[in-house]
């Protein structure tokens, strides 16, 4: 327990001069410390975040504050880069504000066109979970964070704004997460299956594959199951469990387990 | 004279925030007071129903303000308890390290906001400039400076990037030096003396009745602080003090949040040394499939299904700057909290407003107010 005090101690209210020249002391000294730099920086024409900075700024007197490379992941505008997004939605899964919309752009492919995150920044609460959720590391967090404008249809960026952004060389959140060692698996419940090939068609990573299985021989009287004789099996190492598989399952025989 | 009411806010220099102080008064003394909250309540318990446990995190920075990271801390020690997770030790840790400089930081804020009330612009602004360094160091680990999103279900999102502890460290050489220039700008000067002293008294006695905690229990002379009385995280292996004073007046608050600051660099001393020896992981390693992830995508609705996940509740009760704030929550075994409930210390500290501004001047209400810390965020939740 303490006694709660000021810090030097002595009592100045017992003495009537050191009760007005104390604090008018301190004041000139914080006066004649902003005489050589100010605290504070000219922030549309120069801005903290600017490489120049990096090294300056100091926990000192007479320099602009700051602790030095406080920029490395700080979490703005995202980037994209469309040519290795995967679309496997973990993004649009992983907002808590439901901001992240997977549209469609442009691709080489018509049949299978590819689906992009766009982020409507109205809504966007900056947490980073999607860059965190993001497996193949092609939506980061960028330093940019001026994003004023007159129209509310502007705050909605697109894909390939959002790819301009990363065209743009800024700084990246270089943060990324790894998956725990027992991660979990997608597993397969057999008898359910009916072989219909979704899950390997719509797997992003295309890490599902349909082998074939031995067709039983059918006893007398009893009827065989219409089904085709294929099952999915999961390459664990490309697999970024995004649960599309899951989704698109039309029987829900693919679910998250262990594998022993 | 005739007694009227008057509004001081919604919008008032006073409140700090959204909030209503009507004050009956005649002349300028202060008959009656009546505290309205409820002008920024956004329904934080009903939305946290429906989101995982990780998002809740982004609504407990939002909570409050200023304070961001005690609230992360108070609805994650409820989350783990609910959902059976020990978090490993250096996160914990960090945890601490990050409650430590978000009180410093809440703390300074209070402090450049309560000397304003006084008029006094100079120690605003020094106020002001000296939180920033705590930000910078905020955005430094976690890449944001008011709504962090740093601490998991499990653990914390990140390690501290490399020279961290030094920089921290210094920012604390700095901070020690500047609490005693803001004592000699403040306790130093007959002018603040005689607008505080006598000013707002609640007794002990009154604070235990009306609920209030935090600094204005402590100002009052009862040593509470729940670091030490029911010790969360680590804090059960640092050693610190209890800050406490007597005069349970505006001066007393001072006092006790100005030696807070003072204990919080102490603590954060000793965080840093442990940090730089102690390497670790971030993550609980026992984690379930849909809490590993800073997400829970689809399936797990089926996934819960097949493998029954245990339920339980948690309660934890955190010290913030504020004051004592408690979270209570439910998992019914479910992705989703099932209820969410929060215990916010500074509604109870405006709700006793009659307690200590009956009997003064009206010029004296922002002084008091001021003392009190109001973070209208956590009020209205």
């Amino acid at each position: 327990m303490t006694e709660a005090k000021t810090s030097d101690g002595e009592n100045a209210a017992d003495n009537p001069i050191l009760y007005v020249a104390r604090p008018m002391a301190t004041a000139a000294r914080q006066f004649a410390k902003s005489l050589r730099r100010p605290s504070t920086i000219v922030y549309p024409y120069e801005r903290l975040e600017d490489p120049r900075f990096r090294d300056q700024v100091a926990v000192e007197p007479g320099r602009p504050i700051g602790v030095g490379q406080v920029w490395d992941n700080y979490r703005g505008v995202h980037a994209l880069n469309i040519a290795t997004c995967i679309s496997c939605n973990l993004c649009a899964f992983s907002c808590p504000d439901i901001c992240i919309e997977m549209v469609t752009v442009p691709g080489d492919d018509p049949k299978h066109p590819k689906k992009c995150p766009q982020i409507d920044y109205g809504k966007c609460s900056y947490c980073g979970f999607c860059s965190d959720a993001c497996p193949e590391g092609c939506l980061t967090m960028t330093t940019r964070y001026e994003l004023s404008t007159p129209h509310r249809a502007e705050m909605v960026y697109s894909p390939q704004k959002l790819n301009e952004v990363f065209r743009s060389k800024l700084p990246m959140n270089p943060i990324r997460l790894e998956l725990p060692e027992n991660e979990d698996r997608i597993l397969l419940d057999p008898p359910l299956c009916i072989g219909c090939n979704a899950c390997a068609r719509d797997c992003p990573t295309q890490c599902i594959t349909m082998l074939d299985v031995p067709r039983p021989d059918a006893k007398p009287g009893e009827k065989l199951p219409k089904r085709i004789w294929k099952e999915p099996v999961v390459n664990d190492s490309d697999c970024v469990r995004c649960g599309t598989c899951i989704s698109v399952c039309p029987k829900e025989c693919l679910f998250w387990g262990s594998r022993p | 004279m005739s007694e009227m009411w008057i509004n001081m806010g919604p919008q008032h220099p006073m409140t700090h925030g959204l909030w209503n102080l009507r004050v009956k008064i005649d002349g300028e003394m202060v008959l009656d007071v009546d505290p309205e909250m409820g002008y920024l309540h956004r329904g934080i318990e009903k939305i946290s129903e429906d989101r995982h446990y990780n998002e809740v995190i982004t609504l407990m920075d939002r909570c409050c303000y200023v304070a961001g990271f005690a609230w992360e801390h108070l609805y994650i020690l409820a989350a783990e308890q609910a959902l059976h997770i020990r978090p490993p030790e250096r996160a914990e840790y960090l945890r601490v390290m990050s409650d430590e400089f978000q009180r410093i930081g809440s703390h300074l804020m209070w402090y450049a906001a309560f000397v304003q009330d006084l008029g006094l612009m100079s120690p605003f602004l020094y106020g002001m400039r000296d939180r920033d360094l705590v930000l910078d160091l905020f955005q430094a680990y976690t890449g944001a400076r008011l709504t962090y999103e740093y601490m998991r279900v499990g653990g914390v999102r990140n390690d501290v990037p490399p020279g961290f502890t030094d920089r921290a460290r210094k920012v604390l050489d700095w901070l020690d030096d500047r609490y005693r220039e803001y004592d000699a700008l403040c306790m130093g000067s007959t002018i603040f003396r005689e607008r505080c002293d006598d000013l707002g008294i609640l007794k002990a006695n009154d604070c235990v009745a009306h609920g209030v905690t935090g600094p204005m229990l402590r100002a009052a002379g009862v040593r509470r602080d729940l670091r030490k009385d029911r010790p969360y995280a680590v804090y059960k292996q640092i050693d610190f003090d209890v800050a406490q004073a007597d005069a349970a007046d505006v001066t007393a608050r001072y006092l006790v949040r100005m030696e807070e600051m003072r204990q919080s660099n102490r603590i954060l001393r000793q965080v840093l040394d442990w940090l730089d020896h102690h390497p670790g992981p971030m993550m609980a390693d026992n984690l379930p499939r849909w809490l590993g992830a800073p997400y829970a995508p689809i399936g797990n609705e089926g996934y819960l299904l097949k493998r029954s996940y245990p339920k339980g509740t948690g309660f934890s009760a955190v010290e913030e700057p504020h004051g004592e704030a408690c979270a209570y929550v439910v998992n019914e075994g479910a992705l989703h909290p099932y209820r969410v409930k929060f215990r916010s210390p500074v509604f109870s500290n405006i709700s006793a407003a009659r307690q200590y501004l009956v009997g003064y001047h009206v010029a004296d209400i922002p002084p008091i107010m001021g003392s009190v810390d109001v973070c209208v965020g956590e009020v209205d939740r």
